[in-house]
This record gives C-alpha cells, structure tokens and sequence, in this order.
C-alpha cells in the first residue's frame, strides 16, 4: 500500500514536470540568439562589460566602425582638437537613452567619470580624462597624455557611453534595452522605444552556451535563429541543411600566443624566438577550416598590417635553441642543466577554435623537443593575469577602433592593464610614443609596422591565425550580414525577415 | 523523540559543516579582492583594495566573519556575489528550481523505470531484462553522461526532432531528465533484483510457491517490498551522485540551472556562492535522507 502512494507521487511529479512551463510566451515572438560569451554583469565599467554590452546591441560608443572598417561617428557629430590636451566633442542632437532621458553632455560625463575611475583599460590611449559638459550637447575632454586622433580613442571598447540613474545603475543608448538578465546565461532584450525604428525590431532571447557543440545542436534543432561563432568542423555538416544559411566573414580578430616573459625558459628571448619560428600557422589555420596565416599583429586587410604571412622556420628554431642551452637527449627532448622544456600552454573555450588549435600546437613544439602541458580554462582573464602560464593562446580583435595605437597600448607597453607577456621594452614604448603626436592615418601606419617589427624582433607575442568565423542562421534571419567580429553582433537592423 | 534528536544532530552537523566550509573556503590561497582587481581591470591602489576588503567583510577576523555571516544566512541574507554584486539568495532563488526539478524527477524517474525493470529480471533470470538491465548497467558506467547527452541531442532532437532540447518549455527538461534517471535507473534495477533474488531463496518464499503462487506473484507479494526498501536505501548514496549529474546536463542542454553559475563562482572564487553552495547540498542531502527514512518507515514500521 506505501509503496503505490509513493509510486503515485512520484507520477505526479513527473505529471506536474510535463504539464507546467517555465514561463509565459512573450506576445512578440522573440528572436532566438545563440552565442558562447556573455556579458559577466550590468556595470559597464567593469572588467570587459562595455565590448559585451555594445555587442549586445545595449550600448554605443562615441564613435564607432562601421561594416567597412571606417571610423564614424555614433553618438557624436564630430570631436576637434583645442588644445595639447583638450578636445571638443559635440554630441548629436535628439538621442536619448532607454529611460527616455534626452542625451546629454552632463549625463554622459558622469558615465565616463565612473569608467575613468573604475577601469584601468580606459586608461591606455589618453591616461585619465576629465569631462565638463559646456552645454547640453558640447562635452570639453581634457587628457593626461596627448591624443592625436581622439574619435578612435572613443570608438575604444572601454568607453561605452551611459549615465548612471540615481540608484546607481547604467542607462545606455542602443537599439535594444535589458529586459531581464541571468548571469551566464540569458539575457533578455527588447527594443528601446526611443531608438530610431523600435517598432521593425522583435525582442531578442540571447542565450550563452557552455559548449560550442551544444549550441551547434540548438540551431539545428530549430531553436537558434543566429549561433554566433560556429565552431568550423560542423560548417560543412551544417551548410547541407536547407533549413539553415551559413556564412562567414573575416574578421579583425587575431588568434596570438602570448610568450609570458617572466618564465625561466621564456626570459631569453632566443627561446621565444625559436617558439614564434616553431608555429606552422598554415597547419593552424587549416585545423581550424578557417583563416589564413597571420602576417602580423593585425587582419590583413587593415593597411597598417604586415605585407608577408609569419614565416616558419624549423631548422632555425632548433638553432636558437641549442645557442639557449636547450640541447637535445638521446630520446630527442631539449634539456639544460638536466632539466627538460617542459612547457604550460593555456587557452578557453569561448573561443572553441583556440581549444582545436591547442593539441596541433603540442605537436608541432615535440616535434623541436619542446614538451607542452596544456590546460582549458574557463576564466582565461584572471589566469593570465596571475602569470602562471607560458603561452596563452588567445583571440584579439586588434583593431577594434579602426586604428591600430590601441592594441599595442593596451596589452603590448610596459606596465599595461592587460600586457599579460609582462612584455617590457623602452624601445617599444618609445616607437609606440610616435602615435600620441600622429594624427595622419598613413604615417599612424607607419608606426604600426614598426611596433610590429620591433614586436617580431622580441617576440612577447606570436601571431598565428586570421582566422574566418562562422555564423549560423534560420529563415527569419537569413539576412543577416556578420561584419565587426563580435562587437557588434545585435545592432539595429540585423536584417530580420518580415 | 528519534526524530527531535535527528534534528538536532542534523543542525548540529549543518553548523559544524558551515563553519568548516566557510574556513576553508576564507582560507585559499587566492585572494577575492586580488582577483575583482585583475577581472575587472580596477585600479590596484591601496584605497581601493581598502574599500573593497570593507565592502565585503574581509577585514574582520574570521571567526567574526563567519558568525556574521551565520546570523545573515538563517535569516535569508545570503551576502552579494563578489563577481556579479548581485545578491547571492536571490541568484539561487531564481536558478534552485531548476536543478531541483532536474534532480528530483530524475530520482523519481529512475525508481518508478527500475522497479518493472528489475522486477521481470528477477522473474526471469538470465531473461532479455535481465540481460538487458546488466548491459545497461555496464554501459552506464563506461559512457560518460555529457556524450551520450550530445549522441542523444543530435538523434533525437536535430534528426528526428521527437523534441526541442533547447525550447524554453518543459520539453528542454526531458533528455536531462531521462539522462539523469538512466544511470540511476542501472543502479537501482541491479539492487532491487538483487534483493529479490535473495528472497526467492529464503524457505518463507518456496512455502509460498507451495501453497500454489505463481513465481511471479511470489514474488510480487513476498520479495516486492523487501526489495524496494533496498533499493530506497540505494536512493540515499545515489542523490549525491545526482547533483554532480544535473551540473553535467545544465551545461550540456543550457539550462539555467545552479551550475553554469557556479562554475563561474569557482573560477574567481566567489565566497558568499560557494559557501551558499555548499549548504544547499547539506540540505538536499540532508532531505533526501530524511524522505528516504519516512518512506522506509512508511514500508517496514518496525523502525517506528
């Protein structure tokens, strides 16, 4: 007899699971997005929030880069030198953020203010800057070091433009407004009525997958009108579905390996050399059936990227070895002083292409004698940060503001926020120190290719891939065009069939 | 009066474990305030690390902390997630449900699969289920979830689209819910035949067959309960290994369950979620103990 009444509840159970939902449909029917990255929270200021928030359609910046690679502006008309350290930037009149509040100097200052104050990557092009709004539509910069071309500066992923409401939270400005939000995991959107076109666009159900494959699933399953980020070994399976359209596109990302400087066996640079010559990017990018080799810090379509693919050079880097100490044992493993290269390697899965390359990587460095621990970590930032890792493999859209300073400031100077090489060269800085005075894209190009040659030269970094990236996407998104990587993946026409 | 004193040595075990954790935990070598500064590219001044060492209690003694903390937590205030400044209760709040829901039904799931199961294996030893179950059960062990969890996703859900894994209704909960059961259903299948087993040796059983009962209603009637109580027993260890699964299945089929978040709670190691963590297991397992016992009582009340 107890045993039927516990049978009967544990149907009814199962019964209760079956019939109940977990929430009412939208009235809307929402667009269904699939990526493997989020927005870690709602403060702006915070960590990388500001790129997430912008590619989330939630925010905007000053001035942006449209699908071409040009620098336009977006919240700004127009900004003008006045000084050696002070601009003018004069807002465009008639935007408002979310809350309906109209867009105005004061209001933005306060958001900047709180960004300046919080986040150590806002400082690497101009130092701290100070606001003061001269009017409802006229912001007066002042920056701590010389900025020769301040509309890039702006375009930066650190400097979202927002206000902060009175309980302290951001207000943003972009064609889409948070509805709801689960840390992780999803990230309800719906249009912002007072952004041009509000009525043309359908609310937006962003999902984050914890596994590329499941996300790949989800779109075939007919759950996912965009998977942003295919990973390139189910393209081809996925391409012969009619159901589906698949795309890619070349984006500004580099994938590079960061060479920890600090390392015993990485402090000489001979070693790093040897490791940037061991790469054989050509075999990298066709793991990961997509990209072509890199020939330097930057996309080759940026004019101040390299002109020659990487080069890959096995003798000579097994010579820089033996020049190091590094001989090889009889049973072909480098050795000094009896110790063998033993070696971290680290990478992340956001970027399911870093994790394909990881194991092609181990291969090609035992084939120098070079053995590698690898390791995927989930919170990549935080351990590299901490130092604890040879080379990190890692994707970097390097010129995200259409120009190339910021890059190079932000993770490549001595003592910078995010140089996780511990790379540190007065020589660098100084080339790197031309870009504060340079206002002339061409000659700013220039000191591009040097940097870069410099960076060849002392290898803190290898760049290896540019790679292609894949987005997935249903009938009613099929017009979609992917362009500016990820940072801009939710805009205002996202081309949504009607 | 067994069940004041089960109470009572359950809250006492609940502090005890409480405290333990939240030592443990305060004690790792990273330091949150050092990892909020490098996640969030804060300025690493010395204001700064005051102000958030203040913020979050980090700069009283320990003891202190965790009585704080102690006095917060029975009265539903859970602390703030270091990493997203949210408040901790209202995060589990929002997620529990869900890993409850895949969890329980799983549990259930399994047992009301493993009773006919283990039943005709039983009757019919060396039989199809009796095979059958013992393949299952090897299969279970040797197949990890996560890939059977993909195998199952592409067959079911993409070729012949029987259902939508990943819509936002109770049919995103099915597949985790079956994957979860099968292990426990191998578990529970092999333990409840096995009791039964036994039984149909004992002289009480073969007096039964002589009075003219059929071997299976023998069985039914005389080895059925004694059976399902072990395999209730079994339910207790199994709810432990439950949890680690759910994590697995919240992952796989995007779920907005406990683990996504824990896992990112880890990785920066968040201490108000961790520790808030920690007790919400020693409370489902202290549940699922208890609700094992009454059923037990409910089936022998012997133990009355």
């Amino acid at each position: 007899m107890s045993s039927k009444i516990l049978s009967r509840l544990a149907a009814a159970w199962l019964a209760a699971i079956a019939i109940g939902g977990t929430g009412p449909a939208s009235a809307a029917e929402p667009l269904h997005v699939g990526a493997t990255y989020i927005t870690s929270g709602l403060d702006p200021a915070k960590g990388s929030n500001g790129w997430a928030l912008v590619s989330h359609g939630v925010g905007e910046n000053l001035f942006t880069v449209d699908k071409d690679g040009r620098l336009v502006p977006a919240l700004a008309e127009k900004a003008e030198r006045t000084g050696d350290l002070t601009w003018t930037v004069t807002l465009k009149p008639d935007r408002s953020f979310s809350d309906g509040s109209p867009v105005t100097a004061a209001a933005l200052a306060a958001g900047f203010d709180h960004t300046f104050a919080t986040n150590k990557a806002a400082l690497a092009t101009g130092g701290r800057l100070t606001f003061e709004a001269a009017d409802d539509l006229t912001l007066k910069i002042t920056t701590e070091k010389p900025v020769a071309f301040l509309q890039a500066l702006f375009a930066e992923w650190p400097l979202i433009a927002y206000t902060l409401a009175d309980d302290g939270s951001a207000v943003f400005t972009g064609p889409y407004r948070i509805a709801d939000f689960k840390a992780d995991t999803a990230l309800a959107l719906e249009p912002n009525a007072h952004f041009a076109g509000a009525q043309t666009r359908s609310p937006v159900e962003f999902r984050r997958f914890g596994d590329a494959q499941s996300m790949t699933l989800a779109l075939e399953s007919g759950e996912l009108d965009l998977a942003f980020g295919l990973p390139s070994e189910v393209v081809g399976r996925l391409k012969a579905n009619p159901d589906l359209t698949i795309k890619s596109f070349p984006v500004g990302y580099q994938y590079l390996a960061f060479l920890n400087t600090t390392r015993p066996a990485l402090a000489d640079v001979k070693v790093r050399q040897a490791l940037d010559l061991a790469f054989d990017r050509r075999e990298l990018a066709a793991a990961i059936n997509g990209g072509e080799p890199a020939t330097g810090a930057y996309a080759a379509y940026f004019p101040f990227a390299g002109k020659e693919p990487r080069p890959t050079d096995i003798a000579k880097a097994e010579a820089l070895l033996d020049e190091a100490g590094w001989t090889k044992d009889a049973a072909g493993i480098r050795r000094k002083d009896g110790a063998p290269l033993r070696l971290l390697a680290i990478t992340y899965p956001q970027r399911p292409d870093l994790v394909t390359m990881l194991p092609v990587v181990k291969s090609q460095f035992a084939k120098i004698g070079i053995a590698l621990d690898t390791q995927v970590i989930e919170n990549i930032q935080e351990a590299a940060s901490t130092g604890n890792f040879d080379i990190a493999l890692w994707a970097q859209h390097t010129a995200p503001n259409g120009d190339p300073a910021f890059f190079l400031n932000s993770m490549l100077r001595t003592g910078a926020a995010l140089n996780y090489a511990k790379y540190a060269s007065p020589e660098f800085d100084a080339i790197l120190d031309r870009f504060a005075s340079e206002g002339d894209a061409d000659r700013r190009a220039a000191i591009a290719l040097d940097a870069q040659a410099k960076l060849f030269v002392d290898a803190p970094a290898s760049f290896l891939v540019s790679p292609v990236w894949y987005v997935g996407l249903s009938k009613r998104l099929q017009n979609y065009e992917p362009w500016g990587s990820d940072y801009y993946v939710l805009r205002a026409d996202i081309g949504e069939a009607r | 009066m067994g069940f004041v004193r089960a109470g009572v040595f359950s809250m006492v075990g609940l502090v005890a474990l409480s405290f333990a954790s939240f030592t443990l935990i305060a004690l790792m070598p990273a330091d949150p305030v050092e990892i909020a500064i490098r996640a969030w590219n804060l300025p690493a001044t010395e204001e700064t690390v005051a102000a958030l060492r203040a913020d979050w209690g980090l700069d009283r003694p320990l003891v202190q902390r965790y009585l704080h903390w102690l006095a917060d937590f029975v009265t539903g205030d859970w602390g703030r997630s270091f990493r997203t400044g949210e408040p901790v209760f209202a995060e589990f709040r929002a997620r529990l449900p869900v890993s409850l829901v895949l969890g329980l039904s799983g549990l259930l799931l399994a047992i009301a699969l493993a009773v006919p199961l283990g039943f005709l294996a039983a009757a019919r030893p060396g039989g199809f289920a009796d095979r059958g179950s013992r393949a299952l059960s090897v299969f279970v062990q040797a197949v990890p979830g996560f890939w059977l969890g993909l195998i199952l996703l592409w067959v079911i859900g993409v070729q012949f689209r029987w259902i939508r894994p990943f819509a936002n209704d109770a049919a995103a909960f099915v597949l985790p819910i079956l994957l979860i059961a099968l292990h426990s259903v191998a578990v529970f299948c092999r333990v409840y035949r096995r009791d039964m087993a036994e039984t149909a040796r004992r002289p009480y059983f073969r007096t039964a067959l002589a009075k003219g009962l059929s071997h299976r209603q023998a069985l039914w009637r005389h080895a059925h309960r004694s059976a399902f109580y072990a395999l209730l027993s079994a339910v207790r260890s199994e709810a432990g290994w439950v949890i680690g699964s759910t994590a697995t299945m919240e992952i796989l089929f995007n779920l907005p369950g406990l683990s996504q978040f824990l896992v990112q709670s880890i990785a920066v190691r968040d201490q108000m979620v961790l520790q808030a963590y920690v007790m919400v297991i020693a409370l489902w397992l202290l549940v699922m103990n208890a609700l094992v016992h009454l059923a037990l009582r409910l089936l022998d009340p012997r133990l009355a």
